[in-house]
């Protein structure tokens, strides 16, 4: 019995922003557009959808008189990120 | 990356691949610093050779205090330099904070060990302490990184530090710890900085 996919994790760009979360300690809007090549707009709202599920923390502060937006996964996201990977290597057979 | 598509198992994986990969390259260390560092240490070690040789300058270790005082220059440098640029990371990973804490760490161990030299330790037990941590400094390097060149290297350098209590002349001493900075920094330093240009 093939396990569901968790529909938060299985959109191209929040799955890119969990995939680079996953290695890193925390990471920069900024540096998250810039890997995943999404559009500000786009990317900001995929966060939310993330932060929403508690997948990931969101913390805004200003820098230097500039705003920043910076990403870290939760436990949760880390629990819902392995349990994502093992369900595709359910689904292709790969284990 | 563009708006929401349907997206195939398989294109799942790619895109994990894929940004896992690009996330990896901020582990990596472009082993420079292991670079300059070794090429600095056995030119001092070389230099104190050539002034027994020589006779340049009166003082045994005159190369080894300019070094010194060049390290202290190069530290208040780059301190003022990391606290005019406010930390500038874009990302924060655990492999950088924890080689931030270690390196205070070895710097403080270093320089509690000159100050012995300079206080009476005699410089054969002094530089065999020296390339000692150097190993430790090395083998931590290489353990967290899971880069065997720096592993290897490590064990060497503690047979390298051992030999220093068998070692009776000031120019062999200097040999030794070439040996330490040649096997125990540039070596690895290289073969990390090939490594690293291979995978960006």
């Amino acid at each position: 019995m093939f396990k569901e996919l968790d529909p938060i994790l299985h959109s191209q760009l929040r799955l890119a922003v969990m995939s680079l979360l996953i290695g890193v300690k925390e990471a920069e809007f900024t540096y998250l557009k810039e890997k995943t090549n999404a559009t500000a707009g786009n990317l900001s709202v995929q966060i939310q959808k993330l932060k929403e599920a508690e997948y990931i923390e969101v913390v805004k502060q200003f820098k230097d008189n500039y705003p920043q937006t910076i990403c870290k996964i939760t436990t949760k996201g880390i629990g819902a990120f392995e349990t994502y990977v093992n369900a595709l290597q359910d689904y292709l057979n790969i284990k | 990356m563009k708006q929401e598509q349907p997206m195939t198992e398989l294109e799942s994986f790619a895109i994990i691949r894929n940004m896992i990969n690009a996330a990896k390259t901020e582990q990596k260390d472009n082993g420079r610093s292991w670079i300059i560092w070794g090429w600095l240490l056995l030119s001092v070690s070389l230099l104190t050779v050539m002034n027994l040789h020589f006779a340049w300058v009166e003082q045994i270790y005159f190369f080894w205090n300019l070094f010194g005082l060049f390290s202290i220059a190069l530290f208040t440098f780059e301190g003022i330099k990391k606290l005019a640029k406010k930390n500038q990371d874009v990302v924060r990973t655990y492999y950088k904070d924890l080689f931030k804490l270690l390196k205070v760490g070895f710097f403080i161990s270093l320089a509690f060990i000159i100050l012995n030299m300079n206080t009476g330790l005699s410089p054969y037990k002094g530089f065999g302490l020296l390339i000692s941590l150097y190993a430790f400094w090395i083998l931590i390097y290489g353990a967290v990184s899971n880069f065997k060149p720096s592993i290897v290297a490590a064990f060497i350098c503690w047979i390298l530090a051992i030999l220093c209590l068998f070692v009776k002349k000031i120019e062999y001493l200097m040999y030794v710890h070439a040996a330490a900075a040649l096997i125990g920094y540039i070596i690895p330093g290289y073969l990390a900085n090939k490594a690293f240009k291979k995978n960006i």
